[in-house]
């Protein structure tokens, strides 16, 4: 019953939303920028420590960095989607589709499909200003491997998302959705290979990070930048997002099921 | 069939224990302009949202336009237009792009959709703000956009849980006016909550005074009055806190008077009498000899307020003013 045509009417729904209100795309991208720009260049000489190209294969700290960053963003997009659907529960819009024949699912799937698509603008927006001079991106796979970079980053969007939305609707509080996302962000990508090679973390960082699913995906995007196809690594990043994505989706079509009930 | 919609011994109770409403039966005829009266908290909005399936009945009969509203909620669903009392437009799109995606909601084909659009934003008058972003529409086109909502797909019953509220005369008064042409010339069946007693007296062709989850009294406006079989004389006293006993035994000591009832506002005490004018000076000169001090004696027919009052002991106007005693913490959802 028009699930493909109900989801398509709210995904565009969203988007007018996000394209009348610029703020909400640069709203997380913000610290990213700053992370990009600045930080990467703070951090410049990082890459002189003996070892470093060894063990990286980059020829620059932001070389390196830009794999995080950009996971680092899609992260922090990811944890604040659950406001809308907060928002949507707060005017009343959720019931007055509720009252609808509109098909249920159709309204978690147009939301997460917009999720997707705000995190790969984002990412367009970063990998572009990573091609500046001064932080020199390039991509050894080319174009294609841009591309397949896009995909990883959104289904990785995706299935954090879902750990967003299942808590706003769980506690219809964007306050908490909004400390929720700010808490964990940094801890998670420190203890992480985001932003420092595995080799040089003191090893205790070293046993979570091998575990921390931000890994998987930050070390699939940077072989597709740097090395090339390694598909041992890309496919073990889709197995952890694609698990990830089965715990914190499932989580949501719990809460959503209670909400429609 | 001529009943669009039937309720027995409705009851729900809310998971922390409330029972917001308790063992309600009415139905509904095809064509009829039915209401919900009564303050905050009766049950008027909870009723509204079982019979538009938004909340799922604890017990009870509900049978909404042929299908009951346990089975047939999807069925329901595509027959009814609501406004619920939040006003609910999505400030980011136009006027027409909220009606437009309604419209999809509803399942409706495209051409024949924008017609339909163009129909509802002449109809509501929204014709030139159209393709304006709603968030910046002044509450009352907020208000007649979100009805426009409701009525997209041209449903056969129309629920409306308070349709004016917080709206300026003049643009409560546009409301009115429309809803009274849906329903006279389009014959769409109206239920609509209130607790205004002057929107329930001009439109509903009959109505349920509600109150703590259950109906007190129903009948058309006219009778309810009628049946009060007594003009109202409303007292006010300088001192009400103090006179009140005696002034009430006074008053029922009098020739004529039917009943007192302390409404226990600044408007003191409510007497029904068959005949208030040649009362009210007996009253004065009763007070005076007893050195009660008056502050104003005023009479009318008897008015919804005092349907309410004769069958609740409260005025639902008091309630407006105090705190309604029938808000309970997680009383009004």
């Amino acid at each position: 019953m028009g699930l493909f045509s109900d989801t398509r009417y709210l995904f565009v729904r969203y988007l007018k939303k996000l394209i009348r209100n610029p703020i909400l795309l640069f709203f997380s991208l913000f610290q990213p920028i700053i992370f990009l720009l600045l930080f990467t260049q703070l951090l410049g000489r990082f890459s002189s420590i003996p070892g470093f190209t060894e063990a990286t294969g980059a020829a620059s700290y932001a070389i390196f960095a830009t794999a995080g960053i950009l996971l680092q963003n899609a992260f922090g997009s990811a944890l604040q989607s659950g406001n809308s659907i907060v928002a949507d529960i707060d005017s009343g819009y959720l019931q007055k589709m509720l009252v609808t024949p509109v098909n249920r699912y159709s309204i978690l799937l147009g939301r997460l499909l917009s999720d997707a698509f705000r995190v790969a603008i984002q990412s367009i927006i970063i990998i572009a200003l990573s091609f500046l001079p001064f932080v020199g991106v390039t991509y050894v796979t080319g174009v294609p491997g841009v591309l397949l970079v896009l995909v990883i980053i959104a289904f990785f969007g995706l299935a954090w998302s879902g750990i967003s939305l299942a808590i706003g609707m769980k506690t219809r509080s964007s306050e908490t959705v909004f400390a929720i996302g700010g808490f964990i962000t940094f801890p998670l990508l420190f203890l992480s290979t985001a932003l420092v090679p595995l080799s040089f973390q003191p090893e205790w960082i070293q046993t979570i990070s091998k575990f921390n699913p931000i890994s998987y995906a930050v070390d699939a995007v940077r072989v597709l930048m740097i090395s090339g196809y390694d598909w041992s690594t890309i496919l073990q990043a889709f197995g952890v997002i694609g698990l990830v994505g089965l715990i914190t989706l499932s989580a949501t079509v719990y809460q959503f099921r209670k909400v429609v009930k | 069939m001529a009943e669009i919609i039937t309720v027995s011994d409705l009851v729900l109770v809310y998971a922390d224990g409330t029972k917001a409403v308790d063992g309600i039966s009415f139905s509904v005829k095809k064509g009829e302009f039915f209401g919900f009266l009564g303050p905050n908290g009766a049950g008027k909005s909870t009723t509204i949202k079982i019979l538009t399936t938004l909340l799922k009945k604890t017990s009870g009969t509900v049978t909404v336009a042929g299908h009951d509203i346990n089975t047939g909620a999807p069925a329901v669903r595509k027959l009814i237009g609501v406004q619920s009392q939040e006003t609910t437009v999505d400030g980011d799109l136009t006027g027409r792009e909220n009606l437009m995606l309604q419209g999809h909601f509803q399942q409706m084909p495209g051409e024949g959709l924008k017609n339909r659009v163009n129909e509802l934003l002449r109809l509501v008058g929204l014709e030139s703000a159209a393709d304006k972003r709603a968030r910046n529409y002044s509450g009352g086109m907020k208000k007649r956009l979100d009805l426009a909502s409701a009525l997209v797909h041209k449903p056969q019953l129309l629920f409306l849980d308070e349709p004016t509220t917080g709206l300026d005369p003049q643009s409560r008064n546009a409301i009115w006016a429309y809803l009274e042409r849906l329903n006279k010339e389009e014959g769409i069946t109206i239920f609509l909550t209130t607790q205004y007693l002057e929107e329930a007296d001009r439109l509903c062709k009959r109505l349920a005074i509600i109150d703590f989850g259950k109906i007190v009294t129903s009948g058309s406006p006219i009778q309810l009055k009628q049946e009060i079989g007594a003009d109202s004389i409303k007292i006010a006293l300088e001192n009400c806190e103090r006179d009140k006993t005696r002034a009430k035994e006074l008053l029922e000591s009098l020739d004529g008077v039917s009943e007192v009832v302390d409404i226990g506002s600044e408007e003191c005490l409510n007497v029904f009498a068959k005949k208030a004018g040649p009362l009210v000076a007996d009253i004065v000169r009763a007070f005076d000899s007893s050195e009660i001090r008056l502050l104003s004696v005023t009479f009318s027919s008897p008015t919804l307020d005092d349907v309410f009052l004769r069958h609740t002991g409260r005025s639902i106007r008091t309630e407006e003013l105090v705190k309604a005693p029938s808000q309970m913490p997680g009383g009004r959802r």
